[in-house]
């Protein structure tokens, strides 16, 4: 199905957070005050690397209007936080290791006086020397960043053995790529509001991914029980992954208890930019071979990955990467060894692909290569080693079977754009021979879920609440993808509920049940499979108490608008009545009626920590123009592809296609937060350069294939990432195809596409001829 | 005494006439403040949003006298006199076509470029009602939007052009 507003007809349905995003009335969490309300601000390390000999705040703390000067010292409990391994200090102890490091934070009356507080916080730093680079991290001269040295994970997978592999190839293809450092550029800035009330409980207003993990993690941090703590998550101006660690909210949780007064804090871009995640830095380096034929015989990867100066998901996202180098092919022999490693720099974690994007971006980059080595077409060649749907996963672990693979390749090398390859006109060249188009194209296989080894909980609960209204309670957030809409439209849809029938409730750690975390292109396939589970109990728990008021049996008895309705049995008849309604039921009931369901995201039987069960499947075709005289690319149409079952939401689908694929154009052409020495160079939108509408102008169709195997239970997958990580490498074998140029490096340098015969090239675009 | 010690006293404030919203109003306020703020943190209005603080990406877009301006680098003073419309202006009298065409097309995610976004889609469509793409492309190149790739605000825009030449056409005919 192309995806778009006339070909969905009812199911298009206006996001019902809609009205209040364009009318500029919700209130976001950084929009809140609070009476009596004071700023905080965090003071920084100016340093990527230094000791801490001396930390003086008397004279801040002396400020007319500063309410508190914190520092480590004033952490009472765990001065440490991070999602899967605590090493990241809150407020530094006596080192700094990145320039984002937090070593005091202060509370005052206003902006101004909290940001002159910070200038009078004295800090005698000892500076250090740095480690830049993830390479040099893991040597001997490098100084050792933590106890444990410069390496925070090391994974990779064998099979069969690669030296006698290569020896029986027939062409092998080395090539190392370079990702970028990608900053998730939210367009809301981190902060949020903080508030300890009479009860002694802390309320947290901050944006998150996964509310109750900032619960655990805050409740560490402050020394106090968990159930002292409420988080509140959503909305959020968007996140990408990027929100899903703490950031702001461990400084306005200590101020606002030490100050007793409710604290905000929001951040500035450039704190943002400084303190923030970024996608991991890669060089990945592959030797490729296979025989005559084309068949794949042995593949050896190696993966570097600058995780910066702390933990967070560093590790989690070298496992991804070093199951999707190998990704939806099959190999005799395999060799992936993958290093995490700690530097200096800015902190890497979390971020929309999670590894998928650089490894893909590197794989699909060896297949062009090798094709062009056997003289093949670069798709025949993925045809002849794309795995069958029996076929294990990478980690020949079992996974859940799909023709996902076959399905998006044949739409893909079916679409007009495909076909248009090696038909492209030549007028439009002479016209202005300087502009060159080609068309290229790469394939996917995107896991979804935390993968094995890893708690992956979920759930939801469905109430029929005192006041008449089917309340949908799960703990995921909505930070834009339209979550909330999705929910609402299955409620709809398979209930057959009337939006107004309908309340829905996230984000509120005091009412919500753990639903696990909003990642991994998880949330809108744990929310069908909790709606799957709660179906017949609740219209069990529910039809049975309306069939005690109507005189009905409760197997007549069905969900509709409004009401509980019997089921028709002679079509013909219009008794389309309902026979009690929400409400009226509700208070015949007297108390609400409450069905739940937990369960586990489904994962693989195997032992490879970190293997995935389900996958989405892509294959994305683009055509490029490449400009030999300016060196820039412009994207001019785009095709994509997506396996991954019924569609639950086409606007929320295709929607997180075409922003994901915005995402990844960004990453191909023009996204890097470069650094030099420990320092960030791009401190702000003027010089990080994000896509705009210019950089849109060409076309994107969206083709959801949605057949999935008829026993299959396990309904819609993950479509949150997929879009970010097919575009890249797509983009680089349409500039090969356009310029006979291949690209190792993204962002991709201009030079490297300049025409080499500028001159000649000058002198046709003067003459015109 | 270092002069980082001395307190601060706060800047002065003097008193600036301007339209808000319809509104005539006196800003009591330092001439230099940034009209973002003054609106954020003054006067409560929080539809317009604040992200770079410097002029890249509109999510502080207001018109000043029907032009767009990012309210992050217009000062207080610059107001003096003038007719400031914010995202509560252009949806005080209900739901805008514009901000239809956002709702129907799907032209937001997250929602926090929106009001700028709209802003400038409203600048440009009262300026100039039939754009060509490469004038939309230029009217909205200020304007970041990180979710939705464009794809929903360019076929939102191109609704709204649509409902506005309608009605426009309607009202001639009964006119
Ligand atoms: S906040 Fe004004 S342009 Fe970004
Ligand atoms: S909708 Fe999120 S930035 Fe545009």
């Amino acid at each position: 199905m192309l995806l778009n507003r006339k070909g969905s007809g009812a199911r298009w349905r206006v996001r019902p957070d809609g009205p209040d995003k364009v009318t500029g009335k919700l209130a976001y969490l950084t929009d809140m005050t609070a009476p009596d309300m004071l700023i905080g601000r965090v003071l920084r390390s100016p340093h990527p690397h230094a000791r801490i000999t001396a930390i003086r705040t008397e004279q801040a703390a002396a400020l007319e209007g500063v309410h508190a000067v914190i520092t480590h010292k004033d952490v009472p409990g765990l001065n440490r936080f991070g999602i899967a391994h605590p090493d990241q200090p809150v407020l530094c102890e006596d080192r700094v290791r990145y320039v984002g490091d937090a070593v005091a934070a202060v509370a005052a009356d206003t902006i101004a006086i909290a940001e002159q507080a910070l200038r009078l916080i004295e800090v005698d730093y000892e500076v250090l020397p740095i480690v830049d680079d993830a390479e040099y991290a893991l040597t001997d001269d490098a100084p050792s960043l933590h106890s444990q040295g410069n390496l925070l994970h090391r994974n990779g997978f064998k099979r069969g053995d690669v030296i006698t592999g290569f020896d029986n190839c027939a062409h092998v293809v080395e090539e190392t790529y370079y990702t970028p450092r990608q900053m998730h550029t939210y367009m809301e800035t981190e902060g949020g509001l903080f508030i300890f009330g009479e009860d002694g409980r802390l309320t947290v207003y901050a944006p998150t991914q996964h509310g109750f993990m900032d619960r655990m993690q805050l409740a560490r941090i402050l020394a106090i029980p968990q159930s002292d703590i409420r988080i509140v998550s959503s909305p959020i101006g968007g996140s990408f992954g990027g929100k899903d660690e703490l950031n702001v909210q461990p400084y306005g949780a200590l101020l606002a208890r030490i100050t007793n007064r409710p604290v905000k804090l929001h951040n500035s871009r450039w704190e943002s930019v400084r303190a923030g995640l970024k996608r991991h830095p890669m060089k990945i380096s592959m030797k490729t071979g296979v025989d005559c034929s084309g068949k794949l015989i042995a593949h050896q990867v190696r993966i570097i990955a600058d995780t910066g100066p702390y933990a967070t998901l560093g590790a989690e996202v070298l496992n991804f990467a070093v199951e999707h180098v190998i990704g939806p092919y099959r190999y005799d022999n395999l060799d992936v060894d993958g290093f995490s490693v700690y530097t200096n720099n800015g902190m890497s974690g979390e971020f929309r692909g999670f590894g998928g994007n650089q490894a893909i971006f590197a794989l699909e980059g060896q297949f062009d290569r090798l094709a062009e080595k056997l003289g093949l077409d670069p798709w025949e060649l993925r045809l002849r080693n794309m795995r069958k749907s029996e076929d294990p996963g990478p980690f020949d672990q079992p996974i859940a079977l799909t023709e996902g693979a076959k399905q998006v390749s044949s739409a893909m090398t079916a679409s007009t754009l495909w076909q248009e390859r090696g038909k492209l006109g030549t007028e439009e060249q002479q016209a202005e021979p300087w502009i060159r188009t080609g068309i290229g194209a790469a394939f996917t296989m995107h896991g979804a879920g935390l993968g094995f080894g890893i708690p992956d909980p979920a759930g939801g609960r469905l109430t029929l609440a005192a006041d008449g209204k089917i309340e949908a309670v799960f703990s995921y957030e909505e930070f834009g993808q339209g979550l909330i809409a999705t929910l609402e439209q299955m409620l709809i849809e398979q209930f057959g509920f009337a939006s107004e029938d309908i309340r829905i409730i996230i984000g509120d750690s005091d009412v919500v049940p753990d639903s696990g975390s909003t990642t991994a292109s998880r949330a809108t396939s744990m929310m069908w499979k909790s709606l799957q589970n709660l179906r017949p109990l609740f219209e069990e728990a529910v039809l049975s108490k309306a069939a005690e008021f109507v005189k009905f049996p409760a197997r007549q008895l069905r969900f509709g608008e409004g009401g509980v309705y019997a089921i028709v049995v002679n079509p013909d008849s219009s008794a389309e009545e309902c026979l009690i309604t929400y409400p009226a039921l509700a208070a015949a009931c007297g108390e609400p009626v409450t069905c739940t369901t937990t369960f586990h995201f489904p994962t693989s039987a195997t032992e490879k920590v970190g293997a995935h069960f389900l996958y989405t499947y892509s294959a994305v075709a683009v055509k490029v123009e490449v400009n030999q005289l300016t060196g820039r690319v412009r994207l001019l149409h785009q095709y994509h592809a997506v396996a991954a079952g019924p569609v639950m939401n086409p606007q929320g689908f295709l929607g997180q296609i075409e922003g994901g694929s915005s995402m990844a154009l960004g990453f191909a052409l023009t996204e890097d937060a470069v650094m030099s020495g420990g320092q960030y160079l791009t401190k702000n939108l003027d010089t990080y350069l994000v896509p705009t509408i210019a950089e849109h102008r060409g076309t994107i169709d969206v083709q959801a294939i949605e057949e999935l195997p008829e026993d299959d239970s396990h309904g819609p997958r993950g479509i949150g990432e997929v879009g970010s990580v097919t575009l890249a490498p797509a983009i680089a074998a349409a500039i090969y195809d356009a310029v006979g140029i291949r690209v190792t490096k993204l962002p991709i340098d201009p030079e490297l596409l300049l025409a080499q015969s500028f001159d000649q090239l000058l002198e046709k675009a003067v003459s015109g001829e | 005494m270092k002069d980082s010690m001395r307190p601060l006293t706060p800047l002065e404030a003097s008193s600036i006439p301007c339209t808000l919203n319809g509104h005539e109003i006196n800003l009591n306020v330092p001439p230099a403040k940034r009209l973002l703020h003054v609106l954020r943190d003054d006067l409560a209005m929080t539809g317009t949003k604040r992200s770079c603080d410097i002029g890249r990406c509109g999510a502080c877009m207001v018109m000043v006298d029907g032009v767009p301006v990012n309210s992050c680098l217009t000062m207080a003073y610059q107001c003096s006199g003038k007719s400031i419309t914010t995202i509560e202006g252009v949806s005080a009298g209900g739901i805008d076509p514009i901000q239809r065409a956002f709702l129907e097309e799907g032209g937001f995610q997250c929602g926090y470029c929106t009001p700028g976004m709209i802003i400038s889609v409203k600048a440009l469509l009262d300026h100039n009602p039939d754009p060509t793409p490469l004038q939309i492309e230029e009217a909205l190149s200020g304007n970041i939007c990180r979710c939705t790739g464009y794809g929903g605000i360019k076929r939102a825009v191109q609704k709204a052009i649509e409902w506005r030449k309608e009605s426009y056409e309607s009202e001639s005919i009964s006119g």
